[in-house]
């Protein structure tokens, strides 16, 4: 494996997957059994799983779409989406997931974060972060899949979570989701100096060298591309791909 | 049992008939097909300069020539390779069915990229499509894959039609598809057939499902002018030296039977076919390969002694079928066990297609 990890996020909403561009306009990508079979066979890294309407809607997690899915990955999976309790983190780690990934519940009380990292260790715990940049280039962490400001200065942010036991920052800039236009180097180095954790770096990419720049120029201990694993070419067919190993260590040796 | 003399078709298709020399219909229609529709040596080089002339004259001032579809599959791969080499500028269009093997998206990938050919990509959702696999297992014919057939030419014709195209290139060839029983795969063209099915034992409702129905065929064909071009008609399409050039040229990977790029494909074919309705598609495809003078009979009967496919791998299909398909192993069983039917015991415009293509074929004769 190489040092930085390359992981599809896959945006789950209701049974099926999408893909948003800058957190909207959600297009359809297919069923994610069938998605995470050929992952399997490309023989990526790690996943991250995320269902974007689990919160929105309240309903919270569907603990039996994540365990179909969590049962058909060989790689390890992150899942978020709707999280809100230690006795759901209970739940989702039973059913195969490795890691869960929190964001509207540390926002809301950042004192989950410490719980579940004291029950169920930080490398289980990722919180995910996303991110606005303001006027004036100042950035500003957003909730309620970037609908709603919080306030929070994401570096500051970052070290509390890191503080509190988070294991790793899923990071990404709400601007660039989708837009295959590169990562926001700034923001990715700026939070990756401000903490000791594993920064996973998201939103923006669009080619294999997007991601040695956000690994050596960001600090970036992992990079996460939803767009460019699932989409083809300029009327963004829907082809799932993942990089060969040698393309990887080209860039990220 | 008994197995035609010429090809290695037998009883198992109901419909099959043999002559004085113990020769089956199929070799008869072969040849009849053939003659129809093979280009003949002489004449080649002539009808594809006159038919590249007229994709690049149809596509003139436009971003793309012609339409082809790609599934990651020899054939359609193979007219890929061919479509640039002719120097036409298709447009890729692919029908995820959520079955795609990840060497079907990595065959199409890689061709893609080599020949510089944009694509698009229509994803059925799949609870609608997943309701209707299942309506079609429930309907309980030997034809389960017409779903996606069905679906796959509506979305060329409609693609074609959104970007002014009036070519749709296709990998369907004589060389080695020609025979076909009816009853083993009935009706990709017949939208009624599949309503009805539909309406029978499903429930979803098939909102983004491509298909077309009889008048929708009637607009592209003769409003629109929309033809399906068999291009491997007009060349000597030899399979075997077609997939050393794919796999030499773009770096394609075989997947080990005809449509297996597909897992459902492969599961319906290896697994269900020919324990339910003891059918065996590789007789029918190796027959044709018989006839086209690419295989020899004794090689076809010798291939037929191996397990159509792994049995460790298999029970692997079957397994996941289940799961994708949201069954429990009873379910599937009850499937299984149920009387087999054939299309004509649901609603279907056999007799008006019927007539369509004698109207086309005795057209065809008089055109040349």
């Amino acid at each position: 494996m190489l040092k930085t990890r390359v992981i599809p996020a896959l945006l789950l909403r209701g049974a099926g997957l999408v893909k948003t561009t800058a957190f909207k306009s959600p297009v359809y990508v297919g069923d994610p059994i069938n998605a995470i079979r050929i992952f399997n066979e490309k023989e990526v890294d790690e996943l991250v799983l995320l269902d974007i309407a689990a919160s929105r809607t309240g309903r919270g997690p569907a603990f039996s779409t994540i365990e179909s899915i969590a049962s058909e990955c060989f790689m390890p999976v992150a899942y978020g989406g709707g999280i809100s309790s230690v006795e759901q983190v209970r739940r989702i780690l039973g059913l195969g997931v490795e890691k869960v990934v929190i964001n509207a519940a540390a926002l809301a009380d950042p004192q989950i974060v410490r719980a579940t990292a004291d029950e169920f260790g930080s490398q289980a715990i990722v919180v995910s972060i996303d991110v606005k940049r303001k006027l004036l280039g100042r950035y500003e962490v957003y909730g309620d899949s970037g609908t709603r400001s919080t306030g929070h200065e994401p570096a500051a942010y970052a070290r509390m979570m890191a503080d509190l036991g988070a294991g790793e920052i899923l990071l990404t800039a709400i601007d660039r989701d989708g837009t295959m236009k590169g990562y926001d180097i700034e923001l990715v180095s700026k939070v990756a100096s401000a903490v000791s954790i594993p920064v996973i770096a998201s939103g923006g990419a669009g080619t294999i060298a997007d991601f040695g720049v956000a690994s050596k120029h960001g600090g970036a201990a992992a990079v996460a591309a939803g767009a460019m694993f699932v989409f083809h070419g300029p009327h963004r067919a829907v082809l799932i791909t993942y990089p060969s190993h040698a393309e990887l260590s080209a860039v990220l040796s | 049992m008994t197995v035609c003399t010429r090809c290695i078709m037998d009883t198992t298709d109901p419909d099959i008939s043999f002559d004085a020399a113990g020769v089956c219909n199929h070799c008869h229609r072969y040849e009849e097909v053939a003659r129809q529709r093979i280009i003949p040596a002489g004449q080649r080089q002539e009808r594809l300069a006159q038919l590249v002339a007229e994709v690049k004259r149809a596509g003139e001032g436009k971003p793309y020539d012609c339409v082809i579809g790609v599934s990651g599959g020899v054939d359609s791969t193979y007219v890929a390779w061919v479509v640039k080499d002719l120097g036409l500028r298709p447009l890729a269009v692919h029908l995820d069915n959520g079955w795609n093997s990840e060497l079907a998206v990595a065959n199409i990938e890689k061709t893609l990229n080599k020949l510089g050919i944009d694509l698009y990509t229509h994803v059925i959702d799949w609870e609608e499509f997943q309701n209707l696999q299942i309506s079609f297992l429930k309907a309980s014919t030997p034809d389960g894959e017409v779903p996606t057939d069905h679906a796959i030419f509506a979305l060329l014709y409609k693609i074609a039609a959104k970007q002014g195209l009036k070519h749709v290139i296709t990998g369907t060839n004589v060389i080695s598809e020609a025979i076909l029983p009816e009853k083993w795969g009935y009706g990709y063209f017949d939208w009624s057939y599949v309503k009805d099915v539909h309406r029978r034992f499903g429930s979803a409702r098939l909102s983004t499902y491509p298909h077309f129905s009889l008048l929708h065929l009637f607009y592209y064909v003769f409003l629109r002018r929309i033809r399906m071009v068999s291009v491997l008609n007009f060349i000597d399409y030899n399979k075997n030296q077609a997939m050393d050039i794919l796999k030499n040229e773009l770096g394609w990977v075989y997947y080990g039977g005809k449509h297996y790029e597909s897992i459902y494909t492969r599961f319906y074919q290896a697994y269900l076919l020919p324990r339910k309705f003891d059918i065996d598609k590789r007789k029918a495809h190796y027959s044709n390969l018989v006839l086209s003078g690419q295989m020899t009979r004794p090689d076809a009967l010798d291939a037929m002694k191996a397990p159509v496919y792994p049995a460790n791998l298999l029970e692997e299909d079957r397994q996941y079928v289940i799961k994708k398909l949201n069954l429990d192993g009873q379910q599937f069983e009850e499937i299984m066990s149920l009387p087999r039917k054939t299309f004509l015991d649901y609603k279907n415009n056999r007799n008006v297609f019927a007539f369509a293509k004698r109207l086309v074929n005795s057209s065809r004769r008089l055109i040349g």
